[in-house]
């Protein structure tokens, strides 16, 4: 074949082309409940905390909305973020032997499996969305647009948290411990099983500086109509996070190529 | 034409690195095959590495004004979780086959004649049936220069013979810089040598020459 003359743009998008697929076939082929797991996954948890809830029997109304549909947005957000941020991390070192040709650098390799991560979960959510419309609870989104526009933004931050932490695991593979512990609390401050309003004022104050608490409040505000998240939630200090992470992550994915080459 | 200029390169460990390559200087023509000698750990896959972009000099550079491979040979290039099919489809899509891709299967699947193993993943290969699909899939696309790290160290006669022969048939398209052993085909394929001491690197015209240099310096 004679390898044309091609743009650096062009060589970019076959390199993503490629990568795409062939992470879509490790991702559903990697054993053989992966692709029903990307389902049962979030159901699972949601089935586990609402028999938690009932088990210590402390079920309490959300103000404003319904507490399995509350619950079923809030999992499915995090765990996409989740699921970006763990995945994204690795991809570098699960494509090393790849980086013998010259072509596919590091950032493409991360950037492809955040692609589609998110598009899985995009995927997943609507699923969940008319399955659990399907047994009869009201989930569908009051504000579409709203909605999409804070997944959009989650899709992005943990394209930009795996961006930066990929390179922080691929020179220290220690690091990956602790990232996943750190993933623990982030979950349980962020919102998903215990409304924030119920927490003291002055501890608010500080859950408050976690993103994805302001994340997962704003999907909620889209998905019911009369749901007042936690005072002081801001799309705008969102987006603060989501640029700043997905820019700092390009920066080190430049700055370290040759080192994450080199490994 | 590829142009290696003042390179330096070390490996930076933990505790800091020697250098592997000093000064490293010398001009390929077109069409002038390579034949790159040295005792082992003396750089040799390193400089080809840093010749087809898969790694960065610490200083100097290389100019590249041809269509380069990326260097053939035992050390990777294959995902062993992806069947042979399916890495042969990845490197055809970065490469932009485009639709040409199914074109390109049915050579390199041709040449590599592994049978059913090429719908098998790779890690299940052995190293001779790997390298004769890496060989395999290089020679599917139309490169100017061809870069191999002892692509055929660990194949059967049959292979080596096929080999030597694709790439024969190559002279006047194409040339070859490879980094080997086997004094055989070195002289078979090659015309200049570069031999490389103590991370410097000597230029011989005559691949003959350069054995010879090399089979005195180790005292053979």
């Amino acid at each position: 074949m004679q390898a044309a003359n091609r743009t650096p743009w062009q060589i970019t998008v076959g390199v993503w082309q490629a990568l795409f697929l062939r992470e879509a076939v490790a991702r559903l082929s990697a054993d053989r409940v992966a692709w029903i797991w990307l389902i049962a996954e979030p159901i699972a948890h949601v089935v586990i905390l609402v028999w938690f809830r009932t088990l210590i029997g402390r079920v309490r109304l959300v103000p404003g909305a319904e507490y399995i549909p509350w619950l079923v947005i809030g999992i499915t957000t995090f765990i996409m973020f989740r699921n970006q941020m763990n995945r994204g991390m690795q991809a570098i070192s699960a494509n090393r032997g790849l980086f013998a040709y010259r072509q596919v650098q590091p950032v493409d390799t991360v950037l492809a499996r955040c692609g589609l991560e998110g598009m899985l979960s995009t995927l997943v959510f609507t699923l969940i969305i008319f399955l659990f419309s399907l047994v009869g609870y009201h989930l569908m989104p009051h504000h579409p647009l709203h909605v999409l526009h804070i997944w959009a933004s989650v899709w992005v931050f943990g394209m930009g948290v795996a961006l930066i932490f990929s390179v922080v695991v691929t020179a220290l593979p220690e690091a990956a411990k602790f990232i996943s512990m750190l993933m623990f609390p982030v979950y349980f401050l962020s919102g998903v099983m215990i409304p924030v309003q119920y927490f003291p004022h002055d501890l608010q104050q500080y859950l408050l500086y976690n993103p994805m608490l302001h994340a997962i409040e704003l999907i909620r505000t889209g998905f019911f109509e009369t749901y007042r998240p936690v005072d002081g939630v801001s799309a705008m200090y969102l987006h603060y996070w989501v640029w700043c992470a997905l820019f700092l992550g390009l920066l080190f994915q430049l700055r370290y190529k040759q080192r994450l080459l080199a490994q | 034409m590829i142009e290696v200029r003042n390179l330096y390169k070390r490996y930076h460990g933990p505790f800091g690195g020697d250098w592997v390559l000093k000064d490293v200087n010398f001009t390929i023509p077109d069409n002038v095959s390579v034949g790159i000698l040295g005792r082992n750990g003396a750089g040799k896959s390193t400089l080809l590495r840093i010749i087809g972009g898969m790694d960065a000099a610490d200083k100097g550079s290389v100019v590249r004004n041809s269509r380069v491979s990326w260097p053939i040979g035992l050390g990777g290039g294959f995902q062993g979780s992806m069947t042979g099919r399916q890495n042969v489809k990845f490197v055809a899509r970065i490469h932009g086959g485009g639709d040409r891709i199914p074109e390109i299967i049915q050579r390199v699947q041709e040449f590599a004649e592994i049978g059913k193993a090429f719908d098998q993943s790779v890690k299940t290969y052995s190293s001779g049936m790997r390298s004769r699909l890496a060989f395999g899939l290089s020679l599917a696309f139309d490169f100017d220069v061809y870069l191999s790290d002892e692509a055929t160290a660990v194949g059967d006669v049959a292979f080596k013979a096929k080999a030597t022969k694709a790439f024969q048939d190559q002279v006047g398209k194409a040339s070859i810089i490879m980094v080997s052993h086997q004094v055989g085909m070195l002289k078979d394929l090659c015309q200049a040598g570069v031999w490389i001491s103590e991370g410097k690197a000597i230029w011989f015209d005559d691949i003959h020459e350069a054995i010879k240099r090399y089979h005195e310096s180790i005292g053979k």
